[in-house]
């Protein structure tokens, strides 16, 4: 390869890997709306959900965001009656990550008081989004009870 | 109000704390040294390319058998860039870069070792996909072990589950 196309296969690989970091930056911890299914207390090993909202997180072993977003959802759910924060490691429970589509960890699935999977966050989330999105689940909670 | 998972071990509590900047310190070492090893293979001068890239794999090797807080960058981190920086936010915990460095050391070496056994390219390819991630985790926090751990275990690459649920 002569050396001009060689500078710019360089320089297109660090503008790709650029390109492709921020993109990442940019995704990752928005709180995304979903509407999905249902999930049971007994469907990832817990004894309950919250009984207003659950901050579901999962977890794998080598994985420090997800120790950040751990110590970050604790405070947030024991600040709020009703809201549980429940920790699932994938690495025990791979088959969890199939059924949601997991691809990254941590991912932070927001569910209502009955359980319904609400918004989903990819990437260790941003906590002022995910405040607001968890604050308007329990009010409407209280609303509609 | 909040349940601890039994499945969740310890992920709380941060066993040998390191600085997160260290492990980003010594991928921007790494990343340098990738894309001047690949664009030495992309010139053909594959002896130099090798020489490079044998560097980066034992030091890859240091850092997935001793651990990152024993490894050389690590102890230039230490040395000569912490005391200039303020001090960490939080700690980490030392085993998923350890767990990144495993991943390096494998891309990394199965080029090498294909590139000596005379397949064409591989080792500009290994040193472009390390660099790859080198770079995300230097520049940009990315973390390796977040997005591949999960899928290694999905593909049965790993396999630590006791009861799988």
């Amino acid at each position: 390869m002569n050396p001009l196309t060689a500078v710019i296969v360089v320089l297109v690989l660090l503008a790709a890997t650029t390109i492709i970091g921020i993109t990442w930056r940019r995704r990752t911890g928005r709180v995304r709306e979903v509407s999905a299914e249902t999930v049971s207390a007994g469907d990832i090993g817990a004894d309950t959900l919250g009984e207003r909202a659950t901050l579901l997180q999962f977890s794998t072993e080598f994985c420090s965001p997800c120790r950040a977003t751990h110590a970050m959802l604790l405070p947030i759910a024991a600040e709020r009656t009703g809201v549980a924060h429940i920790d699932v490691d994938l690495s025990l429970r791979p088959r969890l990550a199939t059924r949601f589509g997991i691809a990254q960890t941590p991912t932070v699935l927001l569910l209502d008081a009955a359980g319904t999977i609400r918004a989903r966050i990819g990437g260790a989330p941003r906590r002022d989004e995910l405040v607001a999105r968890l604050d308007d689940l329990v009010k409407e909670h209280r609303v509609s009870a | 109000m909040s349940q601890p998972d039994p499945a969740t071990a310890s992920a709380t509590s941060v066993r040998n704390g390191i600085d997160p900047r260290g492990p980003r310190f010594g991928a921007a070492i790494t990343a340098t040294l990738l894309i001047v090893a690949l664009f030495l293979a992309l010139l053909g001068a594959n002896l130099a390319a090798t020489v490079i890239t044998v560097i980066v794999v034992a030091s890859f090797a240091w850092g997935a058998i001793a651990g990152v807080q024993r490894h050389p960058y690590g102890l230039l981190f230490r040395a000569a860039i912490r005391p200039r920086l303020k001090p960490p936010a939080e700690l980490e915990d030392a085993a998923p870069p350890r767990f990144a460095q495993t991943v390096g050391l494998v891309i990394t070496g199965v080029g090498l070792v294909l590139q000596l056994v005379g397949v064409p390219y591989a080792l500009a390819v290994a040193a472009a996909l390390a660099f790859v991630a080198a770079f995300l985790n230097a520049a940009f926090g990315y973390c390796l072990g977040c997005q591949m751990y999960l899928l290694l275990v999905r593909f049965g690459a790993i396999r630590r589950s006791a009861n799988p649920a």
